[in-house]
């Protein structure tokens, strides 16, 4: 296992493209944010002239509320498709350097080689959800008082949904990169499938056209970035009469793992079935 | 000797077309063993099989007596096609990994290096090598740990003719070592200058195994004339070992069976009443054995 690592290690360590695109992901994800409270309210006030009672200011950056808020914008398929790109070309680029062929014929075994990548994605999913906990953390004392800092462990949970959702997209990723191998096809169909395709089936399947039903939460990636289902501000119960979240089920956090774990035997299959 | 790759009766189909087919081959600890035959011919597939990269249709294989296992592929050192490295990474970066899969010691990476003439560019990136060095790297990653067997496929494939020679020099250097070689190539120049032990391919099919040495000394092919030539053809038929000859302008080109000397030749027609004006032994080249062979399966 540690073996495996150092070689993963090697590959990546001066590989400067995974290191742009992830501190730029960390850049937008810092930016989105930290921006996010003033871009809600300027559009607060913007609906409050023509509101007979206006609307208050929303505020995301307190405790407990602000694990929830960031843990929500992380999620966002926006965002994860960042870090989901990274790993379709780590993963892609081994089959066009022809290196995943190399590293078998010198002796590692086609097992090794998926769990390898595996380890890099669930380093990237802890790396991500402790730097996005710390960020709660700073922000979250940097707003507070004292009364919020009483409970400020309250919403602590939210990071690991996060890291759930995180964990879970990356492994669908990684699916993508192995089944279609080629960087530019695979990073298209799946940024086509997360953007548009599901989207799509989401509103098909809510809409009145089919019967009532539950299938739309099914739905992979919007399994995984439901984890976290909506930032924690009061205005929006408020308005859409939503019910707040209280904290992360485990029932919720299963679905999109429980993705994780066929499309991972997939790839098993995928591997040990196709020649290299 | 002791048998280092044994391959009983391996197939692999891919669609129509039939890529090997019901291939055995055997191969001894200290051989240069070439794999022969056209683009096509199923050479690459064979190798690829034999690396687990390729699973076969039919028939088994084994590396030093053992069934496949990923621990007999670190004994042995491959290169398949092309040079497969990461571009933005050095040569000693790239070896490392190949060193850690391997379970070897970085300390070898420098002999290796030296040995391919690249320790000059070790901290180049490999993006950077010309094609000659980046065949040169896949050599000395296959070289890597003292390996007891060294595969190569095409390896002076697009290679300038200075390339070809240096990579032909290596092989003849690795061969010295007593490491066993099996190289794959469709120049047949490459395999007489290199090989000891050659299997011809050709669509999948074994046509010919056997050592290069013997192939290369039947003298199968004598060039005769005589003031007589109509007699001297009726009489040469009549020899025992004839197989079948042909008139070539003023001589006739005479194919016998086995291995035939100038003297017997020359006192046969003697005894039956022709005085030759000309005798030349024409030995047969791998090439020509090799084309007559492809014709035989057409």
């Amino acid at each position: 296992m540690i073996k495996l690592l150092k070689i993963e290690c090697k590959k990546i360590m001066t590989y400067k493209v995974f290191w742009i695109l992830f501190g730029l992901y960390f850049f937008f994800l810092a930016a989105g944010i930290l921006m996010a409270e003033f871009m809600i309210n300027h559009m607060v006030d913007g609906m409050n002239h023509r509101l007979p009672i206006p609307l208050p200011h929303v505020t995301l950056y307190y405790f407990p509320e602000v694990w929830q808020n960031l843990a929500f914008f992380a999620s966002i398929r926006y965002v994860l498709i960042f870090p989901a790109i990274i790993v379709i070309m780590l993963i892609t680029n081994e089959f066009t350097y022809r290196t995943i062929r190399q590293n078998i014929i010198n002796g590692m075994s086609k097992g090794e080689f998926i769990v390898s990548k595996l380890m890099v994605i669930f380093l990237m999913a802890v790396f991500t959800s402790l730097v996005l906990g710390f960020g709660a953390f700073f922000i979250g004392v940097a707003h507070s008082g004292l009364n919020e800092m009483a409970i400020l462990a309250k919403g602590i949970p939210f990071i690991f949904g996060f890291f759930v959702a995180m964990l879970s997209f990356l492994i669908y990723s990684f699916f993508f990169g192995f089944l279609f191998r080629n960087t530019g096809l695979a990073i298209a169909l799946f940024t086509l499938y997360t953007l548009i395709i599901e989207p799509i089936f989401y509103y098909f399947l809510k809409s009145p056209l089919v019967f009532k039903n539950q299938i739309s939460a099914y739905l992979p990636v919007n399994a995984a970035i439901r984890v976290t289902e909506y930032p924690a501000i009061t205005v929006l119960k408020k308005i859409m009469g939503l019910e707040l979240q209280r904290g992360i089920s485990l029932t919720t956090c299963a679905i999109p793992l429980l993705y994780g774990s066929v499309m991972i035997a997939m790839v098993y299959w995928i591997m040990y079935k196709r020649d290299l | 000797m002791e048998t280092i790759l044994s391959i009983q009766q391996i197939s692999k189909r891919y669609g129509r077309i039939q890529a090997v087919d019901r291939l055995s081959v055997e191969v001894k600890k200290g051989d240069v063993f070439g794999l022969l035959g056209p683009n096509g011919s199923g050479k690459t597939t064979t190798l690829s099989i034999l690396l687990d990269l390729v699973r076969s249709d039919q028939g088994s294989y084994e590396w030093f007596g053992l069934p496949p296992n990923k621990e007999s592929l670190k004994r042995i050192g491959a290169v398949i096609e092309h040079p497969n490295f990461f571009p933005y990474l050095t040569a000693v970066k790239n070896l490392q990994i190949v060193a850690d899969i391997k379970d070897k010691n970085y300390e070898d990476i420098d002999r290796v290096l030296k040995l391919t003439s690249l320790y000059e560019r070790r901290d180049h990136r490999f993006r950077t090598y010309s094609y000659g060095m980046k065949q040169r790297l896949a050599i000395a990653s296959a070289l890597l740990g003292n390996p007891e067997i060294l595969i190569l496929d095409e390896p002076t494939n697009g290679l300038d003719p200075q390339g070809i020679a240096q990579i032909r020099t290596l092989i003849l250097q690795v061969a010295a070592m007593g490491i066993t070689i099996i190289l794959a190539s469709h120049l047949l120049d490459e395999v007489q200058k290199i090989c000891d032990h050659v299997a011809v391919l050709n669509k999948g099919k074994i046509l010919f195994t056997g050592e290069v040495r013997k192939v290369l000394a039947i003298s199968d092919s004598f060039e005769l004339a005589s003031d007589e030539m109509e007699k001297l053809q009726q009489v040469i038929m009549l020899h025992p070992d004839y197989k079948s000859h042909s008139a070539q302008g003023n001589t006739i080109q005479v194919y016998f069976k086995g291995e035939n000397n100038p003297g017997d030749i020359n006192s046969f027609l003697y005894r039956n009443g022709i005085v030759l004006t000309h005798l030349a032994e024409r030995k047969r080249s791998l090439e020509q054995h090799f084309l007559e062979l492809l014709q035989e399966t057409l």
